[in-house]
């Protein structure tokens, strides 16, 4: 078995023992890089100082000093988290040569813990979108399938882990943009609660949805990746305390016991049949292995969507004005005065999806529109919350789908933003409450193409869904998140 | 023509001395060189995020009760949404449904007649960078040190009726925000600045007429102004028959006129909503009163108890209490008792007021402590020396840092207040000077002065004048 | 309903090109219907003194970064200020 086949807890053991090196591991993951990427497109930016972190790393372990359980694993960065000296596109011309004079705090976290950068993911424009196919830069293949789309808006770091182009990766997650990805690309992907993880350094898309996590090959390496990347920072007056974070070594294996709530919202007529029933058999081998299966209700996830598009996008109108060719990024060649300056470097700079968001949450915020549109989203998302603190009284974790159905032919949606909206649909009512998630490989399509299994907690209950995935990866035997025949 | 009723009201922006930014540790000060006190977060770099100084909060807290407000201990922050150059996020952090303080009033003083504006809210923002034109460069420079300065904007109901009471106004403000010591008050570095909302309606009417809001006032002497030009502007109008459109208008002082700068109909869509980076403000009740314990006696309940307990002028005790400087030597000097808060009012006013105009430096840094000048006046109280000589003294004592006794004692300024000693030199002089007698008598009273003038010269000018005038009178007259 | 996208461009500083206009309208149009679709809730948005955030120390620190560092990224720069076109008759 090669280095990069392995899962980030199984390297940390062999360089502990040390059976390998940081940089034999680094070199391992850069070979499959390139023998792959052509193929995959997971990348948009390769560091080339990862070797320089890796062999810091082994020269750490031959003075015998005290690891980090992280330290020599390579982690790709979705090309939306600031890295300083290296640089941080968003997948947009409007960014495609911005260098961050900063680290984002999760960076800091992460080459405190000795983990080494392999490189800068792939995504949708500014993490607007489903497919990744929004990317200025270039597209993205599902390694299971090289005509689909990967999933996004974090479909580079999904597809990374799938062909074992890195071994963990970090996304973001507004409205599922890392559980749909990695529901596609048959890997683990967790959306922490919101405030668990610092959003320092994140380049805003909504300010008040978006939440920086993990991409594995298992349970335990995202849980590894969270514990190293959550806790309040001064630096982001959203970001909370979170106490007991050791999640990798609390993780229990059994579900015996666990409340699990079923919501029938999440398996209507829209859901394909097949990714129903791939969730339904994980329930009832759930309920075999002893956990307890409670029907619930959550009665306004049908307004979810709306709801999320008018927040998401509102924000979004805001977050995204600064950029208007004047203290960084992209600015047009010829412009007569400031207003033709600022609208030709923003009609260039951002594509089509972009421009529709802003011009989405531009009109939902503009005088007459507000109540009808922005202050009644706001009020539907308390009653989102609302609905999802009761069901928490009944259960311990809610299972559902983690997407409507298995990937789509790269193509197939792109010229109908409704249709690409519906792929949330399972997502984005996790977003609006707050709450944490992880989607986990859950069969697959006659296609042979995964379908994701979505545990939903209750705030700051990353245990009890790392928990329940984990025990739900016990009874799987383990997932084969690796893409065959690549 | 119809007598007409000016109604202004008035948006105060006051930039706070906190020693940090907002929502930055960067430095808040002025004057530094171009984009040296800055940050990514204040550059509004992608992926930074604002934390609030908690020390704006309290600042705003401190002025809202100096200003009689509610304080909404729960509030929240709201983006306002605009492009310019000099917003680098291209929104402005701000309060807008939610202000820290609101529903106060602020009691004026104009022609010694008390009046009552209101005060809508106050609320914390941040400042915006600075443009930089220069005709020799075909583009604009931007320098963000200024972005993320935090300001207080104090809105006033449109309470006022003259441009004299806007001044008043305005006047009160800025020594209220100096005495609870939350801004530098410097006006030529723009650390206070309005925008001026005038309509004007016919004198009796009781509907408001449609208003213009003037931005770029710079100056409470161009607030005054701008009232004046943009209400006579509007007479003018209405008189010929037209209508007032809603606009906002740039005042330009050094044409003395104001331009329209947009309609109404190309009003700015700010698209305000909360700001999602920010969770909500929460003040407990305790340090909201601790706040309130920490507001020093303000200017009009100075010039009450300056008028009502000292007998001063409602115009002398405003001119005091309205500079804190001023006020702080008063009061220390008045509480030493040794010698009328009259003289020590009078003399701050006089020939403190005059050195301090003239020479640009406070009194408070000089070595004219409330001591000395407690000291000084008592000696003239009790004639040791005469005014002239005080102020000789006053002079020596800023410049030589000296006790005015020590002085008087070196200068030899003592005056001769000897009744002794008066006597016999008036009447030695009015021996020598026969002629002027006898030309008094016949009706010169001018020769009075004159033989005043030589018994001082007599004395080498120690004699108390007075007490010779009186005697040199009181032997001619016999 | 029908949005007025070219007023809303305007707003978010973009221009959408002619030939684009149908099919931003289009699309516009149907996001709009899809989001108008949300139940009407009798409450008002209230504050939640449980959300409450910590406050910053009053502290000044030393520039972490310098003046080139930072205008590093700007598209024009001139005497150590970002450079725009002129905001000034």
């Amino acid at each position: 078995m090669k280095l990069y086949e392995k899962t980030a807890a199984e390297l940390s053991e062999m360089l502990r023992n040390k059976e390998c090196s940081a940089l034999e591991i680094l070199n391992d993951v850069n070979d499959r890089i390139n023998d792959v990427e052509g193929k995959v497109g997971a990348y948009v930016t390769l560091n080339e100082k990862a070797a320089e972190s890796a062999r810091a790393v082994d020269e750490a372990i031959a003075r015998g000093e005290e690891l980090h359980p992280l330290a020599g694993i390579p982690i790709g960065i979705k090309d939306n988290i600031s890295t300083k000296g290296l640089r941080t596109t968003c997948s947009s011309r409007m960014l495609e040569n911005y260098v961050p004079p900063f680290n984002a705090t999760v960076i800091d976290k992460v080459n405190d813990a000795g983990m080494v950068i392999t490189g800068k993911m792939n995504m949708d424009e500014f993490a607007m979108g489903s497919s990744t196919e929004t990317s200025y830069i270039h597209l993205t293949h599902n390694p299971h399938n090289l005509e689909c789309v990967p999933g996004g808006s974090s479909g580079g770091s999904a597809a990374a882990v799938a062909a074992g182009e890195a071994i963990v990766t970090l996304g973001s997650d507004t409205g599922g943009s890392i559980r749909q990805p990695a529901a596609l690309c048959g890997v683990v992907g967790m959306k922490p609660t919101y405030g668990s993880v610092s959003r320092y350094g994140l380049v805003a898309f909504a300010s008040s949805l978006d939440q920086i996590g993990s991409f594995g090959k298992s349970v335990k390496d995202v849980a590894m990746v969270q514990s190293a990347i959550c806790g309040y920072d001064k630096m982001d007056a959203t970001s909370a305390y979170v106490e007991n974070t050791d999640y990798a070594a609390n993780l229990r294996d059994s579900v015996r016991g666990l409340k699990i709530g079923v919501p029938a919202e999440y398996f209507g007529d829209g859901i394909d049949d097949d990714a129903k029933g791939s969730v339904y058999s994980a329930i009832k081998a759930l309920e075999a292995n002893g956990a307890e299966i409670r029907k619930i209700s959550l009665p306004s996830t049908e307004f979810a969507i709306n709801t999320y598009y008018i927040i998401a996008s509102a924000e979004a109108s805001s977050n995204l004005a600064r950029f208007d060719g004047v203290k960084y990024g992209y600015r047009a060649k010829d412009y007569d005065g400031l207003t033709d300056m600022y609208e030709k470097t923003r009609s260039e700079g951002f594509g089509d999806e972009v421009k529709r968001r802003i011009m989405l949450g531009t009109f939902v915020l503009s005088s007459g529109f507000y109540d009808a549109y922005y202050k009644k989203a706001k009020l539907v998302q308390r009653k989102i919350s609302n609905e999802f603190s009761q069901a928490f009284k009944e259960c311990d974790v809610i299972a559902t789908p983690t997407v409507p159905a298995s990937a789509f032919k790269i193509g197939e949606n792109i010229g109908d933003p409704l249709k690409m909206y519906y792929s949330d649909v399972c997502t984005v009512t996790v977003n609006i409450a707050g709450l944490p998630a992880i989607s986990l490989p859950c069969g697959k399509s006659k296609d042979g193409m995964p379908f994701g299994l979505q545990f939903i907690g209750s705030k700051f209950a990353e245990q009890t869904i790392l928990d329940a995935a984990y025990g739900y990866e016990k009874i799987c035997g383990g997932f084969d998140s690796l893409a065959k025949n690549l | 023509m119809k007598e007409y009723e000016i109604v202004v009201g008035l948006e105060v922006h006051a930039e706070l001395n906190t020693e940090s930014k907002i929502y930055c540790n960067c430095r808040n000060a002025f004057g530094l060189e171009v984009n040296t006190q800055v940050c990514p977060i204040c550059m509004g770099m992608p992926g930074t995020l604002p934390t609030l100084n908690e020390k704006v909060v309290d600042y705003a807290i401190k002025m809202g009760h100096a200003l009689n407000c509610k304080i909404n201990s729960v509030c929240k922050q709201d983006r306002k949404n605009y492009f310019y150059p000099d917003l680098p996020k291209a929104y402005q952090i701000s309060q807008a449904e939610v202000p820290l303080c609101e529903h106060g009033h602020l009691d004026i003083m104009v022609d010694g007649v008390e009046k009552s504006i209101g005060v809508t809210r106050i609320h914390i923002e941040e400042d915006a960078g600075k443009l930089l034109h220069d005709e020799s460069f075909s583009g604009s420079l931007v320098d963000l040190n200024r972005c993320g300065v935090p300001l207080i904007e104090i809105v006033s109901e449109p309470d006022i009726r003259s441009s004299s009471e806007a001044k008043a106004y305005l006047e009160t403000i800025k020594s209220i925000l100096q005495y609870i010591n939350i801004s530098d008050c410097k006006m030529q570095e723009g650390s206070i600045r309005c925008d001026v909302n005038v309509s004007v309606r016919e004198k009796g009417s009781t509907e408001f007429g449609t208003r213009c809001e003037m931005k770029n006032v710079n100056s409470f002497s161009a607030a005054v102004r701008g009232i004046e030009y943009e209400a006579k502007r509007q007479i003018e109008v209405l008189e010929a028959g037209g209508t007032i459109m809603q606009e906002t208008r740039r005042w330009d002082d050094a044409k003395g006129m104001s331009f329209t700068m947009r309609t109404k109909e190309d009003a700015q869509d700010y698209r305000y909503f909360p700001e999602p980076d920010l969770r909500t403000i929460v003040v407990d009740e305790a340090h909201i009163q601790e706040l309130k314990g920490c507001i020093p006696e303000l200017p009009n309940a100075k010039i009450s108890r300056y008028v009502k307990q000292h007998g001063l002028s409602q115009i002398d005790a405003t001119l005091i209490a309205e500079d804190i400087d001023k006020s702080k030597l008063y009061d220390e000097c008045v509480s030493l008792n040794r010698c009328k808060p009259k003289n020590i009012s009078n003399w701050i006013l006089a020939d403190i007021s005059k050195f301090t105009n003239d020479t640009g430096r406070s009194i408070l840094e000089t070595p004219l402590t409330a001591e000395r000048l407690a000291d000084l006046i008592a000696e003239v109280e009790k004639k040791t020396i005469s005014n002239s000589a005080a102020k000789k003294v006053f002079e020596i004592i800023i410049k030589e840092d000296k006790e005015p006794a020590q002085i008087i004692e070196e200068q030899g300024l003592a005056q001769n207040s000897d009744m002794g000693f008066l006597e016999q030199l008036v009447k030695d002089v009015l021996a020598a000077n026969e002629k002027s007698v006898t030309d008094y008598k016949n009706g010169k009273t001018n020769a009075l002065g004159y033989i005043v003038g030589q018994c001082m010269k007599a004395s080498k000018g120690k004699a108390n004048p007075g007490m010779v005038k009186e005697l040199v009178t009181k032997y001619l007259n016999e | 309903m029908s949005i007025d996208i070219k007023h809303i461009a305007k707003l978010s500083r973009l221009r959408i090109e002619d030939e684009k206009l149908a099919k931003f309208e289009k699309d516009m149009e149907n996001i709009v219907a899809m989001v108008d679709r949300l139940p009407d809730i009798e409450d008002e948005l209230t504050l939640d003194p449980s959300d409450a955030m910590p406050l910053r120390e009053d502290k000044a620190v030393p520039n972490k970064f310098t003046r080139d560092e930072l205008i590093a990224n700007a598209p024009e720069v001139q005497a150590g200020c970002l450079v725009v076109p002129k905001t000034v008759e």
